[in-house]
């Protein structure tokens, strides 16, 4: 009879421990996590043109020591700044080049960040499968070979930020009226119309943008 | 809270073996009922296991552990904040986690009987753990409350095997609060069925 209750009770003591269930991955990361912040005291229409880089974006990161990603390595600085540029215009922006003075300066950039760690783990005579060397440690004696469990996490965000180069202070500072960060862009299913579609929304959720705002 | 359930999980096991008892494992479906704008879904995956004694041929007493997971997909919104905005589709879900000590009177418990209808009630803990997750990232809340369980159910003995089916409706009620999603208070109604494990 001690059985009979203990073997379901056990075995239903390990169901409780797995219903965890979690979204579908696939469905989490189709699209990327849009957020844009913008300063509420600076005046959006009262500026006229901009500049942006044309084929390189910024990059930070702990794992390279590239700090740019260029068209000729990658394709993906071309896409996001064709729609950085195409969004800016139908605001009624105008760009310029670099040492045209313009209004606005375009900053595009992403924060990539890369850890790997390892846990070294002691297994129990709990159920680990494999690892059992019965009796080789000593008579009658259970050993659990310790093993070395590493993680890796890779995340990165695509920023994109406004600047105000039209007020500049008199010690040459410039000030951030807008951002847009948008993420992860290290887990997506596919990067670019992800990341061109962020874009859009990013300025989709920004109506005080614009020449003429809406 | 997962080992404080195989724990009493052990327990109750331990203490089954000496009087009129039974032990049961039930599908647990339920479906919340308060801050329904956050999860409103009803559930399946839901686990609920049990032990109960018998004081006398009316009364048992026991102790119940459920565990059910609640999730909705919420499609893509843009919520506006004072100097921003964020747009995502999110899910959201609750992990709910019960542990009661119940009492049941059963209407007519003759032996020769294989009907056994009851009604209940548990007293108790539930800890709830609220998540929320969007592409890679998550915020959640974890609390805990005092839960109270009234029940109405019946069991149905297989002749003179020890085995059995049961099956009964169940409202929680537990003071479980998330002040980050929006709960004051958690409560769901629920529906087991499942098999039970006899001796008397």
């Amino acid at each position: 009879m001690r059985k009979f209750f203990f073997v379901p009770l056990l075995a239903l003591a390990a169901l409780f421990q797995a219903c965890q269930p979690e979204p579908d991955a696939k469905q989490l990361i189709d699209q990327l996590v849009v957020a844009t912040n913008y300063d509420q005291a600076a005046d959006f229409s009262a500026y006229a043109t901009y500049s942006i880089p044309t084929d390189t974006i910024g990059l930070i990161s702990n794992s390279t020591n590239d700090t740019i990603i260029v068209q000729s390595k990658s394709t993906f600085p071309r896409p996001v700044l064709n729609e950085i540029k195409s969004n800016l215009n139908a605001l009624g922006y105008t760009q310029v080049a670099r040492n045209q003075n313009p209004d606005l300066g375009i900053n595009v950039l992403v924060v990539n960040d890369f850890n790997v760690f390892q846990q070294v783990v002691y297994p129990n005579n709990w159920g680990y499968p494999g690892n059992y060397y019965s009796g080789y440690y000593g008579y009658n004696s259970w050993y659990y070979y310790p093993y070395i469990n590493t993680y890796a996490y890779n995340t990165g965000v695509l920023i994109v930020e406004i600047v105000d180069l039209k007020n500049r202070t008199p010690d040459n500072k410039v000030k951030v009226v807008w951002d847009a960060y948008m993420g992860d862009v290290y887990s997506t299913i596919d990067l670019i119309p992800q990341s061109v579609d962020a874009i859009r929304q990013a300025f989709v959720q920004s109506p005080y943008l614009g020449k003429t705002p809406l | 809270m997962r080992k404080l359930i195989l724990f009493a999980v052990l327990l109750a096991a331990q203490s089954a073996l000496a009087q009129e008892k039974y032990f049961y494992v039930a599908l647990d479906v339920n479906k919340p009922l308060s801050n329904t704008s956050w999860v409103n879904d009803g559930t399946a995956r839901g686990v609920r296991l049990g032990y109960r004694a018998f004081i006398n041929r009316k009364f048992s007493a026991g102790l119940d552990l459920s565990s059910s997971a609640y999730d909705q997909y919420k499609p893509t919104e843009t919520m506006q904040s004072g100097s921003g905005a964020v747009t995502t589709d999110y899910f959201n879900y609750i992990y709910s986690y019960t542990a009661v000590v119940s009492g049941q009177y059963y209407f007519g418990n003759d032996e020769k009987e294989r009907f056994f209808p009851y009604a209940g009630l548990g007293l108790g803990a539930n800890n709830n753990r609220y998540v929320m997750y969007y592409n890679i990232y998550e915020d959640s809340e974890s609390a805990w409350g005092f839960l109270a369980r009234p029940e109405a159910g019946v069991l149905y003995k297989f002749g003179r095997r020890s085995l059995g089916v049961m099956a009964s409706v169940h409202y929680d009620y537990s003071t479980n609060q998330s002040k980050k999603f929006g709960y004051d208070g958690f409560s769901a109604i629920g529906f087991n069925i499942g098999l039970i494990f006899l001796e008397w």
